[in-house]
């Protein structure tokens, strides 16, 4: 009859523990935010079991900021907006990208991040030579007529081609929208099995974020793949990674915009990109 | 290879140590919300052998509904509804702000609601092998009910029901998997966690399964064990 013993004693425990430690005054002195911690590089674990990444450091930032004492908590992506909504933490800041559906259940900051998407190819394939590889368009409507100019600049070297994109991602899309008539849309369950067919010569190109395709050219299995041609954001690519927040708290929605804001103005999210992603991701205007 | 052993050792790099606590947290989940389920199982089951119409009606409801629907569904509802329950009445009783269940507790609960439908059904099954007589003959000395139940119905029952009640012990094993999505720190979550940071998914999912798998084992032999020595001067047909 031990064991049983013990885990009624564990169980009571924890519930004593929650109800005493949870009940917040609402002056938001301390916040609570929750992150995923399994997403490289925007925020993942170490193996002492620390939470670390671009978010991480960016939200003790914010908290600084906001002169707040902040409690970072690790959290499944599944389920991170009900969890919110419960009330179970403040702030998400795991990744997540400002969607029009999202936008019905929950608030958002103005964005911290946004990765462009572009294409990843083949060093020996057709499409290497891709024009101005590495330049950003925004799909936002300020940037958007000079977008569309380098679009068509690119139709003829990829006409006839097949390129691989992840099925029912804003990139998926992207290229619905501008190359439906022009290239052979080959659409897969996740990046990984597209990779493996550029890898195979199956595809002629994959189209992806950015934030992810550098890890794949980067890794020595994939040697001979590379970034190719400009980098696309804003428009159907999605509206950038942003603070999420209950629709009910406008004070501390207003409290973290002006945090984000400031952090981007003084160029705190460049360096902070810079360090973890090897390249800029602050959202341009 | 070496490249495997490095990431799961216990070196600076290694997450051996992470991997080691979410198998000590798999089995005090699973552990708490069998025992759990012990207790509501043999409730429910005395409910539908010895209860009125009405208590035995609640029973087969019970069993019914927690058996039919998804597990993951009943963990969601606990959490996240139970929450929300919670909050709302220490604000009714003038408390601020918001009070919750933790992960452990709601899991464990979870787990232990659905592994005690399933138990229910094992101990009425196990009831069924004691002889009637044996009953009516404790009853006709007099035998006071509790006592009747702890010296007459409880060691026999509990004999036939330990392969039934180890299988059930595997179900409540496997369920702690999903309480995952709650963010408990259990195996599965945390070969997610690893296999994000590192981007090495394969590695981090094969040793969740190695994982299981020895805790499974480990188990299987131990109700084996116990049921070796229960059966002890049992004459088998």
């Amino acid at each position: 009859m031990k064991l049983p013993n013990v885990c009624a004693a564990a169980l009571a425990a924890s519930l004593l523990v929650v109800t005493g430690a949870s009940a917040q005054p609402k002056d938001w002195s301390s916040i609570r935010i929750a992150t995923e911690g399994a997403y490289k590089p925007w925020n993942f674990t170490d193996p002492s079991g620390k939470l670390v990444g671009f978010e991480v450091d960016l939200a003790l930032d914010l908290c600084l900021r906001m002169k707040a004492k902040c409690e970072i908590v690790a959290q499944a992506f599944d389920g991170m907006i009900p969890a919110l909504n419960a009330g179970k933490f403040d702030a998400i800041m795991a990744g997540m990208n400002i969607t029009d559906k999202r936008k019905e259940a929950i608030a958002f900051t103005q964005p911290y991040g946004r990765t462009p998407s572009t294409f990843a190819v083949l060093k020996s394939g057709a499409l290497a030579k891709l024009p101005e590889p590495g330049k950003v368009y925004s799909l936002n409507p300020d940037g958007a007529a000079a977008a569309e100019k380098s679009l068509n600049d690119l139709k003829p070297m990829l006409k006839g081609k097949v390129i691989g994109v992840q099925t029912s991602t804003a990139q998926a899309n992207f290229l619905e929208k501008y190359f439906k008539d022009v290239i052979e849309i080959r659409q897969y369950k996740t990046t990984e099995q597209h990779d493996l067919d550029l890898a195979a010569g199956r595809v002629d190109g994959v189209f992806a974020s950015i934030s992810y395709l550098k890890s794949v050219v980067e890794a020595p299995e994939n040697k001979d793949m590379m970034l190719a041609g400009p980098r696309y954001g804003g428009g159907v690519l999605g509206f950038g990674v942003a603070v999420g927040l209950r629709k009910n708290d406008p004070e501390l929605l207003a409290k973290f915009d002006a945090a984000v804001a400031a952090a981007v103005a003084d160029g705190t999210v460049k360096t902070l990109s810079t360090k973890w992603f090897g390249f800029d991701i602050t959202p341009q205007r | 290879m070496a490249d495997y052993v490095e990431l799961m050792g216990f070196g600076p790099r290694g997450w051996g140590l992470l991997l080691v606590r979410a198998t000590l947290m798999t089995v005090a989940v699973s552990a708490t919300a069998f025992a759990l389920g012990g207790a509501l199982g043999a409730l429910i089951a005395w409910a539908r052998i010895g209860g009125d119409r009405t208590l035995r009606l609640a029973a087969d409801a019970y069993t019914t509904v927690l058996r039919g629907v998804p597990d993951l569904l009943v963990i969601y509802l606990l959490y996240f509804g139970g929450s929300l329950a919670v909050s709302a009445l220490a604000q009714a009783l003038g408390a601020r702000g918001f009070v919750g269940v933790d992960a452990f507790a709601a899991g464990a609960i979870a787990v232990g609601a659905i592994s005690g439908a399933y138990q229910s059904e094992v101990f009425r099954g196990a009831y069924g092998v004691i002889a009637p007589g044996e009953l009516d003959a404790a009853r006709s000395v007099g035998m006071p009910r509790l006592m009747l139940f702890r010296r007459i119905i409880v060691p026999q029952a509990l004999r036939s029901a330990i392969p039934g009640l180890a299988n059930v012990w595997q179900l409540a094993l496997k369920e702690s998997a999903l309480i995952s999505v709650v963010g408990l720190t259990e195996i599965l979550r945390q070969a997610q966690v690893g296999a994000g940071s590192t981007r090495k998914p394969f590695a981090f999912f094969i040793t969740a399964a190695a994982l299981y798998l020895v805790l499974s084992t480990i188990s299987g032999w131990g109700f084996e064990r116990a049921e070796a020595v229960a059966m002890r001067g049992v004459r088998r047909s």
